[in-house]
């Protein structure tokens, strides 16, 4: 009995959840009357798509383009600087690295509409304005790089100390011991920071917003501001460009949901 | 002994984490072949002092020579040394076979070669079956005869092992305990093998080191130990169950030594100490007898446990910080209360100095 009352509050609580996501794909399919009609329909009356027409319209290809270029960039260049870091982070465990840690927090904490007006002065007078999406990738590894360290810390920390010790007695030299045992150890956590970095890094808006000039190079999260205007807000095409930007992620979360889990459980298996 | 001769030679080592000093003036000669134990209390430094030989950790001061050369700032992987660990520490992601041959493939060695040699290596240790496996596929007793096949392929000048039984139950453990003696006999692979278990220590040791608090508190044959330890410490980590103390004073005669406060005893010592002295006397529980002639130590009987081929009494007695245990062969009737009279020869005495703790 106690099972069923709790199952029936997980599925509730899901709906509650996930019902902005049901309403987003059924609005891409309403007409503009039906979606403002009162009682609101659950089910579109007559199915009309405006997927192609959004997707032309507005450019979405370079928009999405210009955010996967950023995405990926951000997630590279913290992958590599950041697991060497954690790593480091991780193997040695004394009052300096707790001050790093804590100050690697510390610069997390900064929100970005805080950092924004410095970073873009400073970034102007180096002339790293002529170049806009590397300008944000370098804005935005400011704040993926602490996400990163410390989470990829943790699954380093996890990967018992004597296995790296049995490598180098075994023969292998520091450099050897990392690629060859705790980094295979540890990748699940490490793919696990990847995925959200690239996330937070593929939905950014602030450093685009601010530091992307050119309507050319912007990304797919300031044009879909475009569609709020001063007098009227077109909703269908917010709803429909919102599913063209969300439903890629959602099924890449889906299939790597089985390796996300595994990554976050990790410590329990060993 | 000249120095080729011996394995590890380690000189007045010292190593120090800032100012805490843990381990002090370390002196160990290893000759080749030999089996060596380390034990002390946990937190001794003797699983530190064994990874100052694998390298892992620097010594701050003093020598360490592996074959004659000294090692002190040489990497883990240039020693060629071997080690067992605790945990085991195999390496989760890999099969055992690759497992077995991670430090030959490091090596280069031909891919021939590495397949004969584990082959050889699996079929002693009888784990032929288990070469595909995962470490987590294995039980307990599986996964250490594997960390033991991994230090052994290599074929090292030195092995090294961190308290590689002590993960198991108690009959595994003592059945591994023969198994790594047999090994040893027949590879004649120099070890250095630590432990807390002092059983573990004396019957498959060649050679003891005791230590405490960073410092070696004697070093010996284990009989040796056992028969004359040098100090109140050594006789009283050494042998099961502990040696018994007694407090007490050297009588005016010099021959034996008193205690007991208001119920004087005394017993025989056979030698002359000065007069006056203050000291421990240990009795070990084995050499106290039940039945016997000549002098004795009387005590309230406190406990009696029986294991059938062994009975033990705790009896109290006046002088004695904890109650005298006896380990008496067979069963014994006796019942809390009783007063009990326990022989003992006069050679089986041990005395100590009150203050230094050390051997008279």
């Amino acid at each position: 009995m106690k099972r069923y009352v709790l199952m029936v509050i997980a599925l509730i609580v899901t709906a509650v959840y996930l019902f902005p996501l049901y309403w987003m794909y059924i609005t891409v399919f309403k007409s503009a009357a039906e979606m403002f009609q009162f009682p609101p329909t659950f089910w579109p009356q007559q199915a009309e798509s405006h997927l192609r027409q959004v997707f032309e319209e507005r450019n979405m290809a370079r928009f999405l383009w210009n955010s996967l270029l950023i995405a990926c960039g951000t997630t590279g260049v913290t992958l590599l600087v950041g697991t060497g870091a954690a790593y480091a982070l991780a193997q040695v465990q004394n009052r300096w690295t707790s001050a790093a840690i804590f100050a690697v927090l510390v610069l997390q904490a900064l929100p970005s509409s805080l950092m924004v007006t410095p970073i873009f002065t400073a970034f102007k007078g180096l002339g790293l304005l002529e170049t806009p999406r590397f300008a944000v990738v370098i804005a935005q590894i400011t704040k993926t790089l602490p996400f990163y360290i410390v989470l990829c810390r943790a699954s380093f920390v996890q990967v018992p100390r004597e296995l790296r010790d049995a490598a180098l007695v075994d023969g292998a030299s520091p450099m050897r011991a990392f690629f060859g045992v705790i980094l295979p150890l540890a990748v699940n956590g490490i793919l696990v920071s990847a995925i959200l970095v690239f996330l937070q890094s593929f939905g950014e808006y602030v450093y685009a917003r601010s530091l992307i000039l050119d309507d050319q190079y912007q990304t797919a999260t300031v044009g879909l501001s475009a569609f709020v205007g001063a007098t009227k807000t077109d909703w269908i095409g917010i709803m429909t460009y919102s599913a063209i930007f969300v439903t890629p992620i959602l099924i890449a979360f889906m299939l790597l949901q089985r390796k996300i889990v595994a990554g976050l459980t990790a410590g329990a298996l060993k | 002994m000249d120095q080729a001769t011996h394995r590890i030679q380690i000189e007045n080592l010292s190593k120090a984490y800032g100012p805490v000093q843990v381990l002090k003036d370390i002196n160990i000669s290893v000759p080749e072949g030999r089996f060596v134990a380390l034990i002390g209390p946990s937190g001794c430094g003797k699983s530190t002092l064994l990874r100052t030989i694998a390298g892992l950790e620097k010594i701050t001061g003093g020598t360490l020579r592996i074959d004659g050369q000294i090692v002190n700032d040489m990497p883990p992987r240039k020693r060629d040394v071997a080690m067992v660990f605790q945990s085991y520490a195999l390496y989760p992601h890999m099969n055992i076979e690759k497992n077995m041959s991670y430090s030959l493939r490091l090596k280069r060695s031909a891919p021939e070669a590495i397949r004969q040699s584990i082959a050889g290596v699996a079929e002693t240790l009888g784990l032929g079956h288990l070469l595909e496996r995962m470490p987590r596929q294995l039980s307990g007793g599986q996964r250490q005869r594997v960390a033991m096949g991994r230090a052994i392929v290599r074929n090292p000048k030195v092995f090294l092992f961190d308290e590689p039984l002590s993960n198991l139950d108690a009959a595994l453990r003592v059945h591994m305990r023969a198994e790594i003696r047999k090994l040893h006999h027949r590879l004649h692979a120099t070890s250095v093998y630590v432990t807390h278990d002092q059983i573990e220590a004396m019957t498959m040791a060649d050679h003891v080191v005791v230590l405490r608090a960073g410092q070696v508190e004697q070093q010996g044959a284990p009989l040796a130990l056992y028969e004359k330890p040098a100090n109140k410490f050594v006789a009283g980590f050494i042998g099961s169950p502990a040696m018994n103390f007694i407090e007490g004073v050297v009588g005016p005669d010099a021959q034996c030594v008193l205690f007991g406060g208001a119920a004087r005893q005394q017993v025989e010592l056979g030698r002359a100490l000065p007069p006056g002295q203050p000291v421990w006397i240990g009795l070990r529980p084995e050499h106290l007898r039940l039945q016997g002639e000549g002098q004795s130590v009387q005590g309230v009987v406190d406990s009696v446990e029986s294991t059938g081929s062994m009975t033990f009494i705790a009896l109290n007695v006046d002088g004695a910080p904890q109650p005298l245990l006896v380990a008496h062969p067979g069963t014994v009737t006796a019942a809390m209360g009783d007063v009990l009279k326990l022989y003992i020869a006069p050679q089986q005495i041990h005395v100590f100095d009150k203050t230094t703790e050390l051997a008279l």
